[in-house]
């Protein structure tokens, strides 16, 4: 029988305990959310506001490029690889050409290669604005959305003058650049290249871009918000970055000074006159900062090879109708607005690759996810993301 | 025929009847305005037009189409919340903001009630949102509107306390509680309190804006990581109270700010013997600066991380509000 | 390409030595073809190679990881011209973040239950580049600490880049496809455009 000394007794040596049990919350994060750049998925193990443990999970936009590309010729191959990195289409083709070109021994005439180093610096151009437009966003600052994007516009437009894409330019031959901007009965007279007015709308638009970085730059750079949600965080140090394969203003914000474009010579870039850029201590703000000085690197350039581009010359250099790649291997890479982009064709001397091998920029680059989001703040995690600038076809492909 | 409308409102439940219709009808409408003043000037800052099909060229419409689109949805709740909490959240905020309109006063004697502790009560019952977001976080059955429901409980609750102290100031200089007594405080000092308080007044805006989770301090609802935070889950006409309590509550935070700090429906060189009619425009266009400066700030910054915010308020408002009641008293004392 | 004569041979040239100077260091056979260099070198010493390539040679970027099934039967495309040994190639480019030097290593896995070390421990990168060539190809990386599909749903069956991986598209219609466009109309204006 239980008196009521017992149970004064037992409630006496009960230990009360007051440590509640928490539990961590697992956030999926994707594949549909506002900042993920695509259908990216996060799990992330969260407890309160900070995140342990996060796992990127991709796969669910791949589109088999790989496969694919087993199964076409060479021609039909540059019109699917545009859509690999869809935010800056035009450069996504250069290394593949250039690859194919080396494969064959082909003499890219002058003419073509300036062009193809003004609509490839465009299509940087277009890409970092894109990233200063939806960087600030993800961090609550809705207004430089509009700026870099109003002026986007017209890089696009000039992109879709000379090609006839914005986005999927589909503009590069084996040899050269497409050289009949058309088929009809007046355009096959006269071949044409770039459109009338081109090069004096491509300077106007130049110095607009140059315009909009000032105001970008008065806009988000001196804000003390902005500072203090990107100053410190997501630190990459270079051996890492290297070691995972990180490439691009990724990791030159890290302060590693080397870009494809004075290493390799898929482009005639020595003859032009530009600085790389280069970061200080690899945090999110070094790496906007390094992508806003790019842009203007990038407008140098264009004006430069606006300025240098021979006046008239063969478009393209005469290559058979049915384009055979002869045996062999290569690997070329280059620098994308995103990082490095490389193709290794492997060809048997048929009208298609035998084995067409991509190298995307962004796959690598989000790869130290787990890595660089341990242990910080949920807001962080969108802050890191979005500086790492990735596009969602450009990891999966 | 005047006589007969005096003897018919000095009957009690004649006025409040026609004092809740007045407040009913100015809740959506000020709502509205606000709303269309935002995207109008929101469109301006950023190089767009703004709304421009619905009514003509203006878009004026705009909101009331969208009130009638909100209106006409279906009426989405998850299958797990908790549904009595989910469909008193959005009241209860509501609640907390229509109830402030109370003790605004929009002239000399045009105030619905003239409260002798009015700005007391007006810091208490606009406490009755934070509960209400809470509940809709919790509620939801999302684990995004948990998260954001507990930032806001967080960011609100910490900012309260800034809200108070900035008050304190002007209503020591005032010495009375009562919305209409600070005003005739201002009128009789000759000037408002602005130019004496301008660190309450600072300290006060920057909290209104905590207070109303706009930008920079809207972590509670974070577009950008947290879908729509505790609102996610709302769809219809309760997100439409919640859209109305928000731009309402602007309103009503600026008109507290200007009636504290500005002079009310005061401006110096105004008889005050046409204060009556007068008075209800000098105030809305005090709001309106207000309202504007909101809005500026919305668009142009980034928003505060959660510990930020939380050392801002802790760390660099509250003694900042607290060094201003002492010298403010101390100065009262002395002068 | 894009340089006089001369550079390019001095080019070939610097590339033809560090070629052999990195052969000679991992133990493999260097091949420079198309501005490539490509060291063969044996299964049993891949993590050993990549080591030395990260210590000694200064490669320190690792670049990308992947494989070629080289095979005689092929499901999808063109087969191969001439009748080759089959097996699957396991290929890795690293580079260096001072020159611009990159090396292709590359060794020989035998078709059937492929398997190799992983070399997760020298390069951290490898980490998603093997989970791809595991799924793609059928590799078995030893040691690796995270295995699973990295691209493909937990269901698929099959390794999706063998060349006996079939192509829905070319059950239906054989490589190289039929042409099936039409022809444009003379006059556009007089003559209804075809259905």
């Amino acid at each position: 029988m239980v008196t009521d000394n017992d149970l004064v007794k037992h409630l006496s040596e009960a230990q009360v305990s007051v440590e509640l049990q928490t539990e961590d919350m697992t956030l999926n994060i994707g594949p549909q959310h506002p900042s993920t750049h695509g259908v990216l998925r996060l799990v992330a193990r969260v407890s309160g506001e900070r995140c342990f443990d996060v796992k990127p999970v991709i796969g669910y936009m791949h589109r088999g490029y790989e496969k694919l590309s087993e199964v076409r010729t060479y021609p039909q191959i540059t019109a699917l690889i545009n859509r690999i990195d869809w935010v800056s289409g035009y450069a996504n083709e250069i290394p593949f050409i250039v690859a194919a070109e080396k494969l064959m021994d082909v003499e890219v005439p002058e003419r073509a290669q300036y062009i193809r180093v003004i609509l490839t610096e465009m299509a940087r151009v277009s890409s970092h604005l894109v990233f200063m437009a939806s960087y600030p966003l993800e961090l609550g600052a809705a207004t430089p959305l509009f700026f870099a994007l109003r002026d986007r516009e017209r890089v696009l437009d000039l992109i879709e003058g000379v090609t006839g894409g914005r986005f999927h330019p589909n503009f590069n031959r084996i040899g050269g650049v497409k050289p009949n901007a058309g088929s009809g009965p007046i355009t096959k007279k006269t071949p044409q290249d770039l459109p009338a007015g081109f090069l004096g709308e491509t300077r106007d638009a130049m110095s607009v871009v140059l315009d909009t970085c000032e105001e970008i730059e008065d806009l988000v750079a001196g804000n003390e918000i902005f500072r203090a949600r990107t100053k410190g965080i997501g630190v990459l140090p270079p051996e890492v970055g290297a070691a995972f394969g990180v490439s691009g203003p990724n990791l030159r914000a890290s302060g590693v000074k080397f870009d494809l474009r004075k290493v390799e010579d898929y482009l005639p870039y020595n003859k032009f006159d530009f600085d790389v850029v280069v970061g200080e201590n690899g945090d999110c703000w070094d790496r906007w900062w390094v992508r806003l000085e790019e842009i203007r690197e990038s407008a140098k350039i264009i004006q430069q090879a606006v300025d240098g581009i021979p006046p008239s010359g063969p478009l393209q250099a005469k290559v058979p109708k049915v384009i055979k790649v002869p045996k062999g291997e290569t690997y070329v890479r280059a620098e994308n607005p995103k990082g490095e982009m490389g193709y290794y064709i492997v060809s048997d001397g048929g009208p298609g690759p035998y084995r067409l091998k991509i190298r995307s920029a962004s796959f690598s680059n989000i790869s130290i996810l787990s890595w660089i989001l341990e242990g910080v703040l949920v807001p962080d995690i969108i802050a890191i993301m979005g500086s790492l600038d990735f596009v969602l076809g450009d990891v999966d492909r | 025929m005047t006589q007969f409308i005096t003897d018919l409102f000095s009957n009690f439940w004649v006025s409040l009847a026609g004092k809740l219709l007045l407040v009913a009808t100015m809740v959506p409408v000020i709502g509205m305005l606000l709303g269309f003043a935002e995207m109008k000037l929101s469109a301006k800052m950023q190089s767009r037009v703004g709304p421009y099909f619905a009514g003509g060229r203006w878009g004026w419409a705009q909101l009331i189409a969208d009130g009638v689109k909100f209106f006409q949805k279906e009426d989405l709740i998850p299958e797990d919340a908790d549904r009595p909490v989910f469909k008193a959240a959005p009241i209860l905020v509501l609640v907390g903001t229509v109830s402030l309109f109370l003790v605004i006063p929009f002239g000399p004697g045009l105030i619905f009630q003239d409260l002798s502790v009015g700005i007391f009560y007006a810091l208490a019952i606009s406490s009755i949102g934070t509960i209400g977001v809470l509940m809709a976080g919790w509620s939801s059955a999302n684990k995004y509107s948990l998260m954001g429901g507990l930032r806001a409980a967080g960011q609100l609750i910490a900012y309260e306390l800034p809200l108070v102290l900035a008050v304190v100031g002007s209503v020591i200089m005032a010495g009375t509680m009562s919305m209409t007594g600070i005003v005739e405080a201002q009128i009789s000092a000759g000037f408002p309190f602005v130019l004496v308080q301008f660190i309450g007044f600072g300290i006060f805006m920057i909290a209104a804006l905590a207070e109303l989770s706009r930008i920079p301090f809207d972590m509670p609802i974070a577009e950008s990581e947290l879908v729509m935070g505790y609102v996610t889950e709302y769809s219809g006409f309760r997100f439409l109270f919640f859209f109305l309590a928000e731009f309402a509550n602007m309103f009503t935070m600026s008109a507290i700010a200007a009636t504290l700090f500005l002079g009310g429906y005061w401006l110096p060189f105004v008889p005050e013997s046409t204060l009556e009619f007068t008075g209800p425009l000098i105030l809305i266009g005090k709001v309106f600066l207000l309202t504007f400066t909101m809005i500026w700030f919305r668009w142009t910054f980034p928003r505060f991380r959660e510990d930020q915010l939380q050392t801002l308020a802790w760390k660099v408002l509250i003694p900042l509000a607290l060094a201003n009641i002492a010298i403010t008293a101390t100065l009262k004392v002395v002068l | 390409m894009t340089s006089s004569p001369s550079d390019t041979e001095a080019a070939v040239h610097r590339l033809q030595e560090f070629a052999d100077s990195a052969a000679e260091a991992v133990g493999g056979e260097a091949e420079v073809q198309f501005d490539t260099i490509k060291l063969r070198v044996s299964a049993d010493k891949w993590v050993d190679a990549l080591t030395t390539a990260r210590d000694d040679l200064d490669l320190v970027f690792f670049s990308w990881l992947s494989a070629i099934d080289w095979a005689n039967d092929v499901e999808a495309g063109d087969p191969l011209k001439e009748e080759i040994e089959e097996r699957i190639e396991l290929l890795c480019t690293v580079c260096d973040l001072t020159e611009g030097r990159r090396v292709t290593f590359s060794t020989d896995l035998p078709t059937e239950k492929p398997s190799v070390a992983s070399i997760v421990e020298v390069y951290v990168g490898a980490n998603w580049h093997e989970r791809e060539a595991a799924e793609m190809f059928g590799i078995t990386f030893e040691g690796h600490p995270d295995p699973g599909p990295l691209y493909l749903p937990e269901s698929f069956l099959g390794n999706p880049l063998k060349k006996s991986y079939p192509l829905l598209s070319r059950e239906v219609k054989p490589w190289p496809g039929t042409v099936d466009v039409e022809a444009m109309p003379e006059k556009a204006s007089t003559e209804n455009p075809e259905a």
